[in-house]
Parts: structure tokens; sequence; C-alpha cells
């Protein structure tokens, strides 16, 4: 689990967050109060996961208790590919 | 009348009616009118004169609208701020258009903390609930007050009297992406925004039944339209701006029975490809609208499936003409592919051809609008002004043909600029950003087709022999300088950019062309 986070905010900070001070995100930060991730920015998220992780999300999927935090994204995650 | 009587007219009727619904906080029209009123009486008392302009920056609603509405009560210009915002933005239009009040969130104040310093003309901000930031530096404290202390102003049981404000005055300047780089302020008289309230409330046939979400800002002149129509027949919005996770907003339409729906392009794709729209049912849902570029005819079929029996309007227009300007009715939909309709009650459109003539039937002319909703000019730009608002009309720049039975097709339109998701983008802004960068020679900034946001962003780029930068350098530069949708999507390099004869850049070419130098980095040796 650990690994998958790191890999989330590896991500995150590589496409969102640039060159931020790593404090900006905690693992339960949101990403759409902290206004990290915008409409356009969730469809990056979103293909990255399925490309990264081969595992297709469903349209009923895209909710924020999977996607908003980067603890959401890691048990989503680990859900995705029991 | 003026934009402010929209909402007292609404208040003495439906007093007790919900017209904001923003998660599970409700506020009814008297809540709204008394917030106005009281941030309307601290404004007064501040002795902020006739026409001064007071800037709103938040996302919340119910602080947007109230201050929206106490601004005009005081005698004020509204400026709504777009809160996707970088610093260097925010400041340019706090300076174009010498705000002296500011009414802001809790948490866009990190913006302002720091570009304090260079404000000259800011007199007070206002910040939202009860305390003060712990950040705000001490040598602007006398110019911070929160809220709850404006709202609990003192008047001595008397209400102060606002300046005689007439339909003529301004009551808004919306700021809107021009072609020369600078973003630019639109003026809009109350009997603009007025009388396009009054076309948009007829043709749409809204009623104090009807029951909005609204997912678009309020500082676009789209949403601000939503936003005063629905005042406008004391109808509700229910207010959720965040459109990140549509599935969301369509649990909040089913569970607060939406009567209608607004959105651009963009809005319908993520509806149509990344939510489970298909799998809902909106038993009241009676319309949805479109604006703000054009729709493919394949994507309005799609939602004509996915939402049998609502009405959807096809609409037209520009900020420049307080939002609207013409509407394709629901029952030519089918009929009428890809038309924009005709011009809105009030509102005279004609096409006009290259020799100034009315273009014939098929002919390609541009659309230039005549109207009560017509913009008094560019704030501080009389150039500009006396370019767009000609003796014929307002001069839209797009192109248009006009079938037999007068219904209008856009062909083109004149200028490049990018509409991506809901806003527009001028290239030269982002042009003129990324070309501060020592290693840039030449960039260009193109549109790109796609399916969800209508264009992506991307950027061309020669750089300096001997010299090397990476696409990720390039993009941080341009997160530091602009918001966050104004960002490209994309960063290629090239060798050389194709140009014309006479050394013009080929946009066109170069939106479908990769002819990068790789994949990652860029070299120039």
């Amino acid at each position: 689990m650990n690994d998958c986070k790191k890999q989330i905010r590896e991500f995150i900070f590589e496409n969102f967050l640039f060159d931020a001070d790593a404090t900006a995100l905690q693992d339960d930060t949101s990403f759409l109060e902290q206004g990290i991730i915008d409409s356009t920015g969730i469809l990056e998220v979103i293909n990255w996961l399925e490309e990264t992780f081969s595992m297709k999300i469903d349209d009923e999927e895209m909710i924020p208790a999977n996607l908003d935090s980067v603890n959401n994204l890691a048990v989503f995650i680990a859900r995705k590919k029991c | 009348m003026l934009v402010c009587d929209l909402l007292v007219k609404a208040a003495a009727q439906f007093p007790q009616k919900s017209v904001i619904i923003q998660g599970d906080r409700r506020y009814s029209y008297a809540d709204l009118l008394q917030a106005a009123r009281s941030k309307a009486q601290w404004l007064l008392a501040s002795k902020y004169p006739k026409g001064f302009r007071g800037a709103l920056f938040t996302d919340d609603a119910y602080e947007y609208i109230s201050g929206y509405f106490a601004i005009q009560m005081a005698g004020g210009i509204v400026v709504g701020l777009n809160t996707q915002t970088s610093e260097r933005s925010l400041l340019a239009t706090l300076q174009d258009c010498g705000a002296s009040v500011i009414f802001s969130g809790g948490k866009f104040c990190r913006y302002l903390e720091k570009l304090m310093p260079q404000l000259d003309q800011i007199k007070n901000v206002v910040v939202a609930g009860s305390t003060q930031p712990q950040s705000w530096p001490a040598a602007f404290a006398k110019q911070w007050i929160t809220e709850a202390e404006v709202l609990g102003t003192e008047t001595h049981g008397a209400s102060l009297a606002s300046p005689l404000v007439e339909g003529n005055d301004l009551a808004q300047i919306i700021y809107t992406s021009g072609t020369t780089g600078a973003p630019k302020g639109v003026m809009l008289r109350h009997s603009n925004i007025v009388a396009n309230t009054h076309a948009i409330v007829t043709y749409l046939h809204l009623a104090p039944a009807d029951r909005a979400m609204v997912v678009l800002p309020f500082f676009y002149s789209y949403g601000n339209s939503v936003m005063l129509t629905h005042i406008a027949v004391g109808g509700s919005m229910v207010v959720n701006q965040n459109f990140l996770y549509p599935n969301v907003i369509l649990d909040e339409m089913v569970k607060e029975e939406v009567t209608g729906f607004s959105g651009v392009p963009s809005t319908f794709a993520l509806l149509l490809h990344r939510s489970a729209v298909h799998k809902y049912q909106f038993p009241c849902l009676r319309y949805l609208t479109q604006a703000g570029a054009a729709m493919a005819p394949k994507l309005t079929r799609s939602l004509k499936d996915v939402f049998p029996g609502v009405d959807i309007f096809i609409m037209y227009g520009q900020t420049e003409a307080s939002a609207r300007l013409s509407y394709l009715p629901p029952e030519d939909l089918e009929r009428k592919p890809g038309s924009i309709g005709k011009a809105i009650p009030g509102v005279t459109l004609k096409l006009l051809n290259q020799f100034g003539h009315e273009a014939g039937p098929g002919e390609v002319g541009e659309i230039v609008a005549l109207g009560e909703n017509i913009m008094a000019g560019y704030w501080g730009r009389p150039e500009d002004s006396a370019k767009t608002l000609r003796p014929e009309g307002l001069r839209t720049g797009d192109l248009a043909q006009m079938d037999a039975e007068e219904y209008l097709y856009i062909v083109s339109r004149k200028s490049d600029m990018i509409k991506s998701g809901s806003h527009r983008i001028a290239p030269k802004e982002l042009e003129e950003i990324i070309h501060e960068l020592a290693s840039v020679q030449e960039v260009a900034v193109v549109g790109i087709k796609d399916d969800i946001l209508g264009e992506l962003i991307k950027a061309c780029v020669v750089l300096r022999t001997g010299t090397n930068c990476t696409k990720k350098e390039i993009t941080i530069y341009c997160r530091q300088n602009l918001p966050a949708y104004k960002v490209p999507h994309l960063v290629e390099f090239y060798q050389a950019l194709p140009k014309t004869a006479t050394g013009k850049i080929r946009k066109g070419k170069l939106a479908a062309m990769a002819d990068y130098v790789d994949g990652k980095e860029g070299t120039n040796a």
C-alpha cells in the first residue's frame, strides 16, 4: 500500500504540483477542495490508472470516494486489483 | 430598471423560497436580500463613491451573489474574478479595473497577501468568515475586515441612501480573453444586462418553479446570465461549480429535482463519456442549454437520446452582448442541425460581407448585432471599443451563413482564440509568457481538436541554437505564471515553424503536424 501511495504522489507532483513543496499534498488532502486537480486533470488521473494498473474504471466508479485523495486512490487501486 | 431590482422584486414575491442551494446549505430570497443590503450599507458607510469597482474573488455562491448585488446597490460596478488564476493574471486584472474593494473567500487570500504591495488602490479586503487569516501581513491590517464585521455594520437605525444610479450606468465589467493577449474588460450597463436577462427568460420560458443545476462559474457571462435569469423569475439554483466528478452533479440533479441544466460542449461531452448518466432518470428535467462554443451535431444527437423529452436549446452569444445573441428553438434541433438559430427577442443580427453589404442567402458574412444588450465598450480601451462597436452594430468577428429561412450557421471565427472546456484562451498571451524563457527562440500556440474539451492547447516551440530546455521546464514556467486552465496540454519542439511567404506562422498546419525533435526534451545544437 505504501509503495502504491508513493507512486500516486509521484504522479500527482509530476503532473499537477510540479515544483511545489512536499507538504502541499498530504495523503488525505482532497484534490477537489484544494484545487489541485480540475475536470481535465481528473481525466488524466483516470487514464493513468487504467494504463499503469491495467484496470478498467467504470462510469459509476468516478466518484470522490474512489479518486479524491492519495488515500482514496490507494484503497481503490488495491480493491480493483484483488 | 437596475440589475439589483431583479433581486428586490423576487424577494418581495418569494421571501421564504430557496434561491441558493449549495450542498446542505439553503438560502432564501429574504436571506440573500438581507445580506446584500447589509454589505451595501457597509460600502455606503465606508464612503465608496458611485462607480467604484468592487471585485468578487470567491467560489462560494452565497458570498458571490450577495456581494454582487451589494456592490450594485451601493452604486458600484461588479468585477467577478476568475478563481482559477495565477498571481500574475490576478494582478493584471485588479490593476486594469482599479478595484478599490475585494470580497474574497478565505482560501483565496493567499494570492492577495502577496499582491497587496502592488495594489495601491485597494481600500478594503473583505474576507469571508469571522477570523483574520494568520498569514495576513501586518502592514495591511487596516485594510482587512471580516465579512462578519461588514454584515454587522451599525448605521444607527437609518439606512444610508444609495447614489442615483440609472439604466445607462455601468453595472458590471466581465473580463474576457482578448485577441491581443491581455484580457479585456467588457463594460455592461444595467440596461444591457436587464434587457438580455428578460429576453432569455422569455425564450427559455423560465418560471418561478424552475430550479437550475449551476455548474458554470458566475464570473463568466454564461454563468452570470444563468444566475440573473433565475433570480429574475424567483427560481432556484442548485450550485456546484466543481465539475470534477460528474456523477456527484447527477446525484444532486435527481435529489434536488432540477428542471434545467446549462453547459458548454465539454460539460456535455464529460457527462456523456465520463459519467454514469445513461443509468439516471431525470423526471423533473425540462430543458438543457448549450453555449460557449459550437457543439458537434453528433453530440447533440447523443444528448437527445440520453435526455429524451427534454428541450435542448442551442445558443450563441458573446460577453460583449451581455451573454446571448441567438438561439435555436428545441423544435428546430433536428431540422436545422449545426445552426445557432435566429436572433433572440430585442436583438437584430445581420451578416455583412467584406464590402460591408448584407450577405445574400448562402453567402458568408460577419455577424453584426444591434440591441439593448450590447456593451458600452472595453474598460480603458477606447481604440478597441471603436473597432468593435461600429455604427452598423457590434462586430462579433464570427463568420456565418444564413439559409433561406434565415437560420444562422457559424462558418468560422475570425480570431484564433482557443476554446478549451468553458474557457477562451488567447494564444498570444501564452506565447508571450513562453517567450520569456531565455532558450525559446520562437513559439506558436494552437488549439487541436479534442472530443471532450473541444480543443487542447498545444505549444510549438523552437529553441535557440546551443540551448536546451525540457517540456517540463516550459510547463512549470507556465504553471508559475498562468492559471492552470491556460497551461498547454502539449508542448512540442520543432526545428522551424511553417510560415507563409510573408513570414506569418501557418497555425492551421501546426495544429496538425508532429514534426517534433524528440519525445521528451528539446535541444537545438
